[in-house]
């Protein structure tokens, strides 16, 4: 027995005393992580569940880019979140012709690239052309490309000649980073982020962090506050929330709309609601199928959906229903449009009899796994068994479900988000290709839609009352189309420590840092 | 063993050569392409071939295939296209982190195994007996992604002693005592399960080379109990102990995959979730000739190491 114990002991002891070696000797690795604990400085740390993809730089399509973006960047023109009315960024003042032809920008003459090098109207221009450039697949490559020259006459002054009135030019002024020629070349790898943002990019290590320092030659004075940004990737939406709950990070953009809530509870954390930066998730049909080639059945569906249950369930509140893209914040945006197709059985069984046929069971396909799409897609179904018809869901991988929607592949009906309704109307219906006029998913076209979306883009005031009336007709024509069958406008949200104070958002999602702080 | 290593040589030559084939192939026939993925859900069809083009997915596949080839001959292993960067440094960073996890892992496995394995077989306690049946059972039984979410909400929620992931903010080797508290939850979680194994095999060996007359003898002629099993019993199960070692390596790199998702580990298992997820062909043709690669290589290497041990063993019938 003796022996027995005093090994055990020993044994015991061994194994404790290899644990606990590093623990009191060294300093802890716990205590190294958060973000400390002053107003001024200080490392801000964060995570993100989708990591940085080079090649996506001008896409705008996930965490990584746009927290680059965010941070190191900056574009010509900034809107506020909730209104499109150009603010001065770079351009602190423009012109536009009253033929709406040309438009002259003055630039700033104190911003200068992380690099050193004064900015120019020559980097205006560079940026531009470089945006307008298929293999980047900017979203608004096509208004880009319309832009027929770009005058760098002065240093500080760029003149645009555009082909024909543009009704989102701003758009694109707002949402092109402007970049550095010189090393432009490490954007498509990675390597090098050189922009006139307040924080400089310092490195990126694929599927773990990216890391940024203060730019102290920021061209607005007293800013950033911040010393450095560490962005940790982290791909586990639990994990995230792990890291977030222990202290390691103080911002968490990927977790899911019930862990937000739950953070919440605990009276440690809130959240930011990316109002002003909406998606729309909707169901979307192929009009070539038997029964969806029918508007009346696509009518019945739009009237089955129950879009109050999909958002207070699915999305936890963190939006509204829509029967149209535009969200409140959108001048296209019409109270009474918007609720058109109300949830009506009774309505909908009448335009089922109407139909007369009996229609087929319709596979319905979503991208898998995403918690959202797998739980809108059931609730679809739920609705659509009680008008009688049967859908068969069909859960694809992400590159299979895009392949499909590219190439129009889809057999019946399908469930993803779109984007673009935040900006000027008309660059959701020449940019969003759900949307496309010429050439969409659903196999639409319609003369008036056509004549209309080309109508609404050369809107040169995207908020008249001429450009409202085009937008109108737009809605119009989309609700008699009816071939993407909106459920509702959706909200992302992040998730922050009470230790963090002034964290700012982009209408493209950005993480914006500039007025950020710590607090103990 | 020279002589038989390199006979060895050609035939692994050619797995290699029809495996490339196979990979490559293969890849190409599942849905979808990196193009698409890059140009997501609201691109136009003439943005994804301007991409495709540019990514060289618009050659022949044979051309593809050859051109991709003659890079890996070339020790050229060509760029990401999804990822981003260099393959080579993006492959190399990850293995590293991947090598550390699972060297470590095995370490702990080993030690566990050696120790309790002998304890177990040794004791004449039942409650000893009980207590380590029954961890050993749960050590084996319990997933893996089960314990690791478990022991981050113990340790890193609950009791926030150590990182529930992630790796040292300035990179492994700035501090080794941070990174060795970041490497200690993972390493637990990958270790456990093949502990679990090995230390059962052990054992159980063990007890078999007891039973032997061998054991009696040199019992009955007063050689303690302990010296009996650590001199001499435990010497004569290391060889066939060392092959289940091998067996469990494998197990120990799949098993890897897992862990680095719970933890955000950036090794092998990240980056080839992510790279098949997002069909990027050339990290990923590069990634499976790896493990296979590997695999062969840990064979051969078993097979060497065995006639290390065992001197009875001759490899290709050498001396």
């Amino acid at each position: 027995m003796k022996l027995s114990l005093s090994r055990r002991t020993l044994l015991s002891g061994a194994i404790a005393g290899t644990v606990l070696l590093g623990l009191p000797a060294c300093s802890s690795a716990v205590g190294q992580q958060g973000s400390g604990e002053v107003e001024k400085g200080g490392t801000f740390t964060g995570g993100i569940s989708t990591d940085l993809v080079p090649a996506n730089f001008f896409t705008n399509s996930n965490a990584g880019v746009t927290t680059v973006i965010g941070l190191t960047y900056e574009s010509l023109v900034s809107y506020p979140v909730d209104r499109l009315e150009p603010k001065p960024k770079l351009a602190e003042s423009w012109t536009v012709s009253p033929d709406g032809r040309t438009v002259t920008l003055r630039l700033r003459d104190d911003v200068k690239f992380h690099t050193g090098r004064p900015f120019t109207s020559q980097d205006v221009a560079f940026s531009l052309r470089t945006y307008a450039d298929p293999k980047w697949n900017g979203q608004l490559k096509s208004t880009a490309q319309a832009i027929e020259s770009i005058g760098t006459d002065q240093p500080h002054t760029a003149v645009l000649k555009l082909k024909h009135p543009l009704g989102n030019l701003f758009d694109l002024l707002e949402i092109v980073p402007i970049v550095d020629e010189k090393t432009f070349s490490g954007v498509g790898d990675g390597s090098r982020y050189v922009g006139t943002g307040p924080f400089k990019f310092e490195k990126w290590t694929p599927n773990a962090r990216l890391r940024f320092v203060k730019n102290p030659d920021y061209w607005v004075p007293e800013r950033p506050y911040l010393d450095a940004v560490d962005i940790s990737v982290v791909t586990d939406a639990t994990a995230l929330t792990n890291r977030l709950r222990s202290g390691q990070i103080d911002y968490a953009y990927g977790i899911g709309y019930h862990d937000i809530e739950r953070l919440e509870k605990t009276g440690r954390f809130g959240k930011i609601q990316l109002a002003g930066a909406e998606n729309q998730i909707y169901v979307g049909t192929n009009v070539t199928a038997e029964g969806l080639s029918d508007v009346r059945v696509r009518k019945a569906i739009a009237h089955a959906l129950d879009r109050d249950r999909i958002i207070a369930e699915v999305f936890r509140g963190s939006g509204y229903p829509a029967d149209l893209p535009w969200p409140k914040t959108s001048p296209a945006y019409d109270a009474k449009l918007n609720t058109t197709y109300r949830r009506d059985l009774a309505k909908a069984k009448a335009l089922l009899a109407d139909y007369g046929k009996k229609v087929p069971t319709l596979t319905y396909s979503y991208a898998s796994p995403v918690p959202q799409y797998e739980a809108t897609a059931q609730i679809v179904q739920a609705n659509l068994k009680e008008i009688g018809i049967e859908v068969k869901l069909e859960p694809l991988d992400p590159p299979t479900f895009v392949a499909q929607l590219i190439g129009g592949k889809f057999k019946g009906l399908w469930t993803t988000y779109h984007s673009w309704a935040q900006y000027t109307p008309s660059t959701l219906t020449v940019s969003a290709y759900p949307f496309n006029a010429l050439k969409n998913t659903s196999h639409y076209s319609s003369p008036a839609y056509t004549k209309n979306a080309e109508a609404a883009w050369k809107q040169t005031k995207g908020d008249s009352a001429e450009a409202k009336q085009a937008y109108a007709a737009l809605s119009r024509d989309l609700l008699d189309g009816l071939f993407l069958i909106e459920i509702g406008i959706v909200e992302q949200r992040w998730a922050v420590s009470d230790k963090v104070k002034g964290v700012g958002y982009t209408k493209r999602s950005e993480l914006v840092l500039t007025d950020a702080r710590l607090t103990g | 063993m020279t002589s038989y290593l390199l006979r060895r040589l050609p035939s692994l030559a050619v797995v290699l050569a029809v495996s490339s084939v196979l990979i490559f192939g293969l890849l190409r026939l599942v849905p979808g392409d990196p193009a698409v993925t890059l140009a997501g859900a609201n691109a136009t069809p003439d943005a994804v071939a301007a991409i495709r083009h540019e990514l060289g997915l618009d050659r022949p596949v044979a051309g593809q295939y050859l051109h991709w080839l003659a890079g890996l001959v070339t020790l050229d292993l060509g760029r990401s296209h999804i990822v981003g960067g260099g393959i080579g440094s993006l492959v190399g960073s990850a293995l590293g982190y991947t090598l550390l996890l699972t060297a470590s892992a095995l370490l702990l496995a080993v030690v566990a195994a050696l120790v309790l394995g002998t304890l177990w077989a040794g004791t004449r306690r039942p409650w000893v007996d009980h207590l380590l049946t029954g961890a050993n059972t749960l050590a084996i039984a319990v997933p893996t992604f089960v314990l690791g979410v478990a022991l981050a909400l113990l340790f890193g929620v609950v009791f926030p002693v150590l990182p529930t992931g992630g790796v040292p903010r300035e990179g492994l080797l700035a501090d080794p005592g941070i990174t060795a508290q970041y490497l200690l939850l993972p390493t637990i979680c990958l270790a456990l399960p093949v502990g679990g194994v090995l230390t059962r095999y052990l054992a159980e060996s063990l007890r078999t080379e007891l039973a032997q007359p061998y054991v009696v003898t040199a019992l009955a002629a007063g050689i303690s109990r302990r010296r009996v099993l650590v001199r001499h019993a435990l010497r004569n199960v290391l060889p066939t102990s060392l092959t289940v070692l091998g067996l469990q390596t494998g197990a120990v790199l799949g098993g890897a995959v897992l862990i680095e998702f719970t933890f955000s580990w950036p090794g092998i298992g990240m980056l080839i979730e992510r790279a098949i997820t997002g069909r990027d062909y050339p990290v990923v043709q590069v990634l499976l000739m790896l493990s296979v690669t590997i695999f062969v290589v840990l064979q051969l290497l078993t097979d060497a190491a065995h006639a290390l041990l065992d001197p009875r063993i001759r490899l290709g019938g050498t001396r």
